[in-house]
């Protein structure tokens, strides 16, 4: 699970983040919405550890990014919304390159592989340098390697920019899966409607702040809306008001 | 025409470049600046000092700077050529803007000509510097008014834009013929295996004697010789002619020269301007198509010592990404070829000394120590110091994962350690070899070497870290910055307090060889050693702590 406590941060004058607490329990996906600069990019680096916080602590799966980063990392899946990979490596070498550095067993690795390559058709590019990689196959080859790595927390930042309408649904499914297999999932997207039929709750961060938060019902009810209000007017009467 | 618009943004960004500089960046900028004017005075005071004496050379002096012109500016000619082919490959095919200019309602042919403009101003604009210099030695060994050097930039300009449409027009035929990125590849490669062989031969020529009159046997000869023009087809011939009658006032020639050039640029671009409508879309096409490559299905040795219940997985994980990575990418071989020149160059340089005593040859072989490590340390320059920012945009996937800096950066060292320890070796080793070095100085040589190669690599790796740049697109970029500049700098100031150290023995052990009774002093040995190794033990142990905390609290 994630647990945020007071999380701040900073860039010189200017509050990215500020003051923003939450908690995502195991097998809950969780969407965190917002227009672009609110902040969800810089939550997520944080949460990944790939950026420090000024004030407040993460929790990954009870452990404390910066106590001990290594057991955190260890038990979370970070795909950023530009998928960059190294060029000179093949598809199949990425996963094991991944696959190595998360201590997935090579049997294993050797096992699953083949078989995730599949899953996303890309059995046959599976060989070829990623330089030759469209943005959409890249993509695809991250969330591959998220399965490989089965970790207790997924963080997406933007996940289906580039992927065509039969990957999104995969991934959709996917996310499903993820989250039945007792996982938690924390995802940062425009795709409204997408997290309106996925997410259990759904956080709205604006200007740093976390302004609301709960189910889909609970925002109709806390931003005054009708019932056949879609996702998309209640964040859009929450962050333009 | 929309070429004007194309050109505007380019100086847009270059002021807006000079305006954001505030603060500790412009204080880089102009330290590199006043380190870059004290070289090019260093450069313009050595080439006064040959011209003056070329000049006063009886009845041939005149002759002969003049065909030392021709010669530098033949040089000059063929690098940007050599220049212009491996830097067009990327900016006319690869640049990341080209996708959005390619989208935007651009004739291809006004896409092309800026493209090849910035061409001939990158593969151009150092070497042009590089010879202001000796053209400010001649005007002032000439007695020249500063017209001449107005005048010689005006003649540049034609030059440089004939020499960089060579190498435009090449790489624009064969990306046409062929177009695939490994055409890029082989190109790069040709590039780098014709500049290491041009430098190859011209330092097994000998330069040196063709400025020694008396080398020849017949001053006929010889005068003969410098009177016939150098390569007189080529515009830098039509370059010092155009100077050559400057100097002389005799203006008919002076414009007949400077026309010729001026037109024959003119011949160029506009066959380039017509070519290009018809092909350079297509290259560009094709350029973007990878060829079919199949990966390892095998499993790799590291992989297999972490099968085997090996320790330092995260290291050996990173290691095979950087060896495969290493192995595919033609940007390396290429410094790979021109590395192998520079050792040759090296060491047919060591071996043309002339040095007559065994004990002359023996001190030559400690002073070589220096030399070897600056080698040691211009090749870190290019392997060692960028390792951690080559990780570019990818760094994320290594931060994000359960490695630690420290681990990342152990790696690091792991890959270029015995690269650079076999080179400094070898050069030490063969230099030895060809000196007739003594035992003593041949075994501290040795030792001194490697633990320096292990110094000059931890220093690469740690300073690397202490001044990381994710977003530099090549190796040039992160080596001519402030941290390659530090690198340097620390790299050679350990080598001379090292070898400071070292001079005390060196020095007894020589009045041991002259015969002087007792001449060996334990103190002092014991001094030399403890400096020694308090120096080796600082320049380990500050660059990689350094440089570790700086990486732990990057934020990408």
């Amino acid at each position: 699970m994630i647990e945020i406590e007071n999380l701040t941060k900073t860039f010189g004058a200017f509050k990215a983040v500020d003051g923003l607490s939450l908690k995502v329990p195991p097998g809950e996906i969780y969407g965190f919405l917002g227009p672009n600069g609110a902040g969800k990019t810089t939550t997520v680096k944080i949460l990944s550890g790939i950026m420090r916080p000024a004030g407040g602590r993460v929790l990954v799966d009870g452990i404390d990014m910066s106590v001990d980063p290594l057991s955190a990392k260890r038990r979370l899946a970070y795909i950023p919304d530009e998928p960059f990979v190294y060029p000179k490596l093949t598809g199949r070498e990425l996963l094991r390159f991944i696959g190595d550095l998360y201590s997935v067993p090579v049997d294993e690795q050797e096992r699953e592989i083949p078989k995730l390559l599949e899953m996303f058709d890309l059995s046959e590019a599976g060989g070829e340098l990623l330089e030759s990689y469209s943005h959409g196959m890249k993509q695809k080859l991250l969330i591959a390697s998220v399965l490989l790595r089965k970790p207790k927390v997924v963080l997406f930042d933007e996940p289906t920019v580039g992927l065509d309408p039969r990957s999104i649904r995969r991934f959709r499914e996917l996310l499903l899966d993820i989250a039945r297999s007792g996982a938690c999932v924390f995802m940062c997207t425009h795709i409204l409607e997408m997290a309106e039929k996925l997410c259990g709750r759904v956080g709205i961060i604006y200007k740093g702040r976390l302004i609301a938060e709960g189910t889909v019902s609970e925002l109709r009810r806390m931003s005054g809306s009708s019932a056949d209000r879609t996702l998309e007017d209640i964040f859009l009467s929450l962050t333009e008001g | 025409m929309l070429l004007p618009v194309l050109l505007r943004r380019k100086v847009s960004s270059f002021v807006n470049r000079l305006h954001a500089l505030r603060g500790w960046e412009l204080a880089k900028t102009l330290m590199f600046l006043a380190v870059g004017l004290g070289m090019l005075a260093i450069l313009y005071f050595s080439f006064l000092r040959l011209l003056y004496y070329l000049d006063g050379v009886q009845l041939i002096g005149p002759m002969l700077s003049w065909k030392l012109t021709s010669m530098v500016l033949l040089i000059t000619f063929s690098m940007v050529i050599v220049s212009s082919i491996i830097i067009s490959m990327t900016t006319l095919y690869y640049s990341f803007d080209l996708k959005f200019l390619f989208s935007c309602p651009l004739d291809h042919r006004t896409l092309f000509m800026d493209k090849a403009l910035e061409t001939v101003f990158y593969s151009s604009w150092t070497l042009f510097l590089a010879i202001v210099p000796y053209i400010l030695a001649l005007m002032q060994v000439k007695q020249l008014s500063p017209a001449f050097f107005v005048s010689y930039c005006l003649l540049m300009v034609p030059f440089v834009l004939v020499a960089g449409s060579f190498g435009v027009i090449f790489s624009m035929l064969v990306m046409y013929w062929f177009p695939s990125s490994r055409t890029r590849d082989l190109t790069w490669l040709l590039g780098s295996l014709s500049v290491s062989l041009v430098y190859v031969a011209f330092r097994f020529s000998k330069p040196e004697q063709l400025l020694r009159p008396d080398s020849l046997e017949v001053v006929a000869q010889y005068i003969q010789y410098l009177q016939s023009p150098t390569a007189e087809y080529l515009p830098s011939w039509w370059v010092t002619k155009a100077m050559m009658a400057y100097g002389a006032e005799r203006w008919p020639q002076f414009f007949l020269y400077g026309g010729a050039l001026a037109a024959g640029a003119a011949v160029l671009y506009s066959f380039m301007y017509f070519v290009s409508g018809r092909v350079y879309a297509q290259g560009f096409s094709g350029a973007q198509s990878s060829p079919k490559f199949k990966g390892l299905p095998r499993l790799l040795w590291e992989q297999r010592l972490v099968r085997a219940g090996w320790r330092w997985r995260g290291a050996l994980t990173v290691y095979w990404k950087d060896r495969l990575m290493f192995a595919r990418d033609a940007r390396y071989w290429s410094q790979v070829i021109l590395i192998g020149a520079l050792i040759m160059v090296y060491l047919f340089s060591i071996r043309q000394l002339p040095l007559d005593t065994p004990d002359m040859k023996s001190m030559v072989s400690f002073l070589n120590i220096g030399v070897a490590g600056f080698v040691m340390a211009a090749i870190g320059l290019r392997f060692t110091f960028p390792s951690i920012s080559l990780e570019g945009n990818c760094y994320w996937l290594a931060r994000s994962a359960p490695v630690t800096v420290a681990q990342f950066m152990r790696e690091k060292l792991l890959f270029t350690l015995p690269p650079s320890m076999l080179i400094g070796v070898v050069l030490v080793l063969a230099s030895n070899h060809l000196l007739q070095a003594d035992a003593f100085i041949a075994w501290l040589s040795l030792f001194t070497i490697l633990v320096s190669s292990v110094v000059i690599t931890v220093m690469g790796v740690g300073l690397g870290a202490l001044f990381p740049d994710f977003r530099v697109e090549n190796i040039h970029q992160i080596e001519s910055s402030y941290g390659g500049f530090i690198y340097m700098a620390c790299a050679m100031g350990y080598l001379a307090l090292a070898m400071g150290f070292e001079a005390w023995p060196v020095q007894m052990h020589f009045a041991e060889r002259f015969g002087r009774a007792d001449p060996w002093d334990w103190r002092g040995i014991a001094f030399s050693a403890a400096g020694f190794s308090v120096v080796t033990a600082a320049a380990l142990y500050l660059p990689w702590k350094l440089g570790r905390a700086k990486l732990e609290s990057h934020e990408i």
